[in-house]
């Protein structure tokens, strides 16, 4: 087989769209795995709540402080907890990032995602767990309103994590995934009331491909060979970041394998 | 046997620190005497490395038939079963698998970054 082939069609802040040729649909498909599930990024992991006067419960601020994407290009550096020395959360494990908000006006006050700030901007770099900024909405996310004399006051304890074990770990919206737009494989049965082909709309990425010559027999040797994928990132890491780390946690799964393989064959009584 | 190939030092784009769990992979009983049969249970691992592994070895002349499963969902564990010829044996195969492997990757990797690098494509507005 040919050497695999990658171009980029589009990128932009936050998503990358590529076609990946001469690769296997396997190969492909753990990519879009791993980088949907399994790079690590920052997330609110833990919220201690001081005080809490909004008509929002505890638990249900907590969960939406957890799913706001924070910038995890340094992840790397932090370990997990699981692995650390410490007991609940340290400075080599966590980032602390405080909320603060008290309702002092006749008006309802907004709380947004950029009102929430990086108590101890420690390592090497203070991005870290900083909440996303976008230029579109420079407040970022709204989290609660308050009204008059409501507070809220808490300290949010973000950590390592990857997307197995929750979702808001995941540094992907989604990943757009398509081979074969002309269905010549016959990988997909089309539902029609009267002609598939009329009925069901063409994908884009057919412009990239032959159409089928309605004389060909149906080439049953044939594998999928073109793969269209678009990475859309939730901000957390910029998608070429994504495709690298994706790529290198498949990689370091393979070494864990070889080094596992390895022990595995001291062990064996054979 | 003959697996003498250290496979510790598989080439990882960078070369982090690299420890796995005693557990991680045993060799289940049942391995033909020759070797040329074998198969292994791998924790913590899915269909995220297993189908794309078994490709990478079924690719390999040598090797007869190489297939995976996932005995049950609720164990997080997945089998690999491994075949051969008889000119290499299953060890090999598999360590030859995941060398190829992480050597499509190290391809895939490079020519992301230079065609990435390359701004030849559609740039949405870079805010
Ligand atoms: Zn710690």
């Amino acid at each position: 087989m040919a050497e695999p082939e990658v171009t980029v069609r589009k990128a932009g802040k936050d998503n990358v769209d590529v076609v990946l040729e001469n690769m296997d649909l396997s190969l492909v498909n753990s990519m879009r795995r791993v980088f949907l599930s399994e790079i690590p990024t920052v997330a609110i992991d833990l919220v201690e709540v001081e005080a809490n006067t909004s008509v929002l419960a505890d638990e249900f601020l907590s969960h939406r402080l957890g799913l706001i994407p924070l910038d995890s290009s340094l992840a790397n550096e932090l370990e997990y907890t699981r692995d650390c020395d410490c007991e609940i959360y340290c400075d080599k494990c966590s980032v602390v990032l405080t909320l603060n908000a008290v309702c002092n006006t006749d008006s309802t006050l907004d709380v947004y995602s950029s009102d929430i700030n990086v108590a101890v901007p420690a390592r090497s770099d203070d991005s870290i767990g900083r909440p996303i900024q976008s230029s579109t909405d420079e407040r970022g996310i709204l989290i609660a309103r308050l009204r008059k004399n409501q507070e809220l006051r808490v300290k949010c304890i973000a950590k390592k994590g990857i997307a197995k074990e929750h979702a808001k770990w995941s540094p992907c919206s989604g990943i757009a995934f398509e081979y074969d737009p002309w269905n010549k494989l016959k990988h997909t049965d089309l539902w029609y009331e009267v002609d598939a082909d009329k009925e069901w709309p063409k994908s884009k990425n057919c412009d990239y491909e032959e159409p089928p010559n309605l004389h060909d027999k149906f080439d049953y040797n044939a594998v999928p060979r073109k793969f269209y994928m678009n990475v859309e990132t939730t901000g957390q890491l910029k998608p070429d970041v994504v495709f690298e780390r994706g790529i290198h946690v498949l990689e370091t799964k393979l070494a864990e394998i070889a080094l596992a393989l390895s022990k595995a064959e001291e062990e064996t009584d054979w | 046997m003959s697996g003498d190939v250290s496979m510790a030092d598989v080439s990882v784009g960078n070369t982090e620190e690299i420890a796995v769990e005693d557990d991680k992979m045993t060799i289940l009983p049942g391995m033909a005497s020759d070797g040329s049969a074998a198969s292994f249970k791998i924790k913590d691992e899915d269909h995220t490395l297993g189908n794309t592994l078994r490709y990478m070895i079924m690719k390999n002349p040598d090797v007869e038939f190489c297939g995976y499963s996932i005995p049950h969902p609720n164990d997080n564990h997945m089998h690999l079963r491994i075949q051969t010829y008889g000119e290499i044996t299953a060890i090999e195969a598999l360590q030859k698998g995941l060398r190829d492997l992480v050597d499509v990757c190290d391809v895939v990797e490079n020519k992301f970054r230079d065609e990435y690098n390359k701004g030849d494509y559609v740039q949405e507005e870079i805010a």
